[in-house]
């Protein structure tokens, strides 16, 4: 007995679509001609002239996956952008913004005191609230990876995805900072200098690091997991 | 000859007025066009899918796996309220081509 399922997936192994749209092309044409072959055998055909009629029906298989591709291409090129790009980045990049605005006005309390000639002032320091927002960053990325993966995204797709929130940062530390330093006279180039390195980790390497921390693992496993699924299928 | 244009447009309508009688799976739906058109229509599995892949894309048609009493999974498609929508005009259209392709041949052999 033949297995179209793997004759199909082989044939459009190529076929240009994501795992999952692919995965069900192949199973609903391998179903079909499952189906065809086992009338034909119904008919009286004997099992190489039922397969030989079934491939003929089939045609020129690059035709047939041009075919599908076509039939797919208008709704994944106005959507696959946004499905496995900007819909992931801008939905974790508000929430990412979300959770520090909320962490500064529900987070940990303040600990630090500082006196003053008035009197005792409370102050938050800057770490109190930067670091627990730190540690909410790998399940943002995490939530990313898994938005861009689920709508079929490529590995360096998904990797833009993840590090999409630190991106302006670092546009603003590589670019607008040093215009500003060099047209801005009043700016003091002495601070600026270890101040550019300690924005620089604080904004833009150690919250790339987290978010990758909790999105590359999603990544990794969500693709060897599509991997396996193809196999078990073949 | 018959241009791509005409073919695709009898191909909707086939597949529309056959999926208004009910909700098919991709085989059985081009074996019920084929028997009811007496094999005038008939549609390769190049030309089935990606039709029904187009159509599903414009929200004409709605694809569903379902469990068949063998237990085989199929992707079922139906009929959605636009795709009812859009059939009565393509019927209106194909009629009034017909009808007046009748007439010319008519007119023709006088």
């Amino acid at each position: 007995m033949h297995d179209w399922a793997q004759i199909v997936r082989q044939r459009l192994a190529n076929l240009a679509l994501p795992d999952e749209d692919a995965a069900q092309v192949f199973d609903e044409l391998a179903g079909h001609l499952e189906e065809t072959h086992q009338s034909l055998r119904n008919e009286g055909l004997s099992e190489q002239g039922a397969v030989g009629r079934v491939l003929e029906g089939v045609g020129d298989w690059r035709v047939l996956q041009r075919k599908i591709e076509l039939s797919r291409e208008k709704e994944f090129t106005m959507t696959k952008r946004v499905g496995q790009f900007w819909f992931p980045a801008f939905v974790t990049l508000l929430l990412s913004m979300a959770l520090l605005a909320l962490i500064q006005i529900f987070g940990p309390n303040p600990w630090v005191t500082t006196a003053t000639p008035r009197g005792w002032r409370f102050v938050a320091p800057v770490a109190v609230v930067y670091v627990s927002w730190l540690f909410t960053l790998p399940f943002i990325g995490a939530l990313r990876a898994y938005l861009s993966k689920r709508a079929g995204a490529h590995p360096r797709v998904v990797f833009s995805s993840i590090v999409f929130p630190v991106l302006p940062y670092l546009a603003f530390f590589l670019v607008a900072l040093p215009i500003a330093v060099i047209l801005d006279d009043h700016m003091a180039h002495n601070i600026m200098i270890p101040a550019f390195f300690v924005g620089l980790c604080a904004w833009v390497i150690f919250p790339g690091a987290a978010l990758l921390v909790g999105g590359w693992p999603v990544q990794h496993f969500a693709s060897r997991h599509s991997g396996i699924d193809r196999t078990a299928t073949n | 000859m018959i241009g791509i244009g005409v073919k695709k447009g009898t191909a909707e309508l086939a597949i529309l007025s056959i999926l208004e009688e009910g909700p098919l799976h991709g085989y059985e739906l081009a074996r019920r066009i084929e028997r009811q058109t007496r094999g005038a229509l008939s549609f390769s599995l190049a030309a089935l899918y990606p039709m029904l892949y187009r159509m599903e894309q414009r929200r004409w048609i709605r694809g569903a796996w379902e469990a068949s009493s063998s237990g085989r999974r199929r992707r079922c498609y139906r009929l959605t309220p636009q795709g009812k929508k859009k059939l009565s005009p393509l019927r209106a259209e194909w009629s009034e081509l017909f009808h007046a392709l009748r007439r010319l041949t008519k007119a023709s052999h006088a």
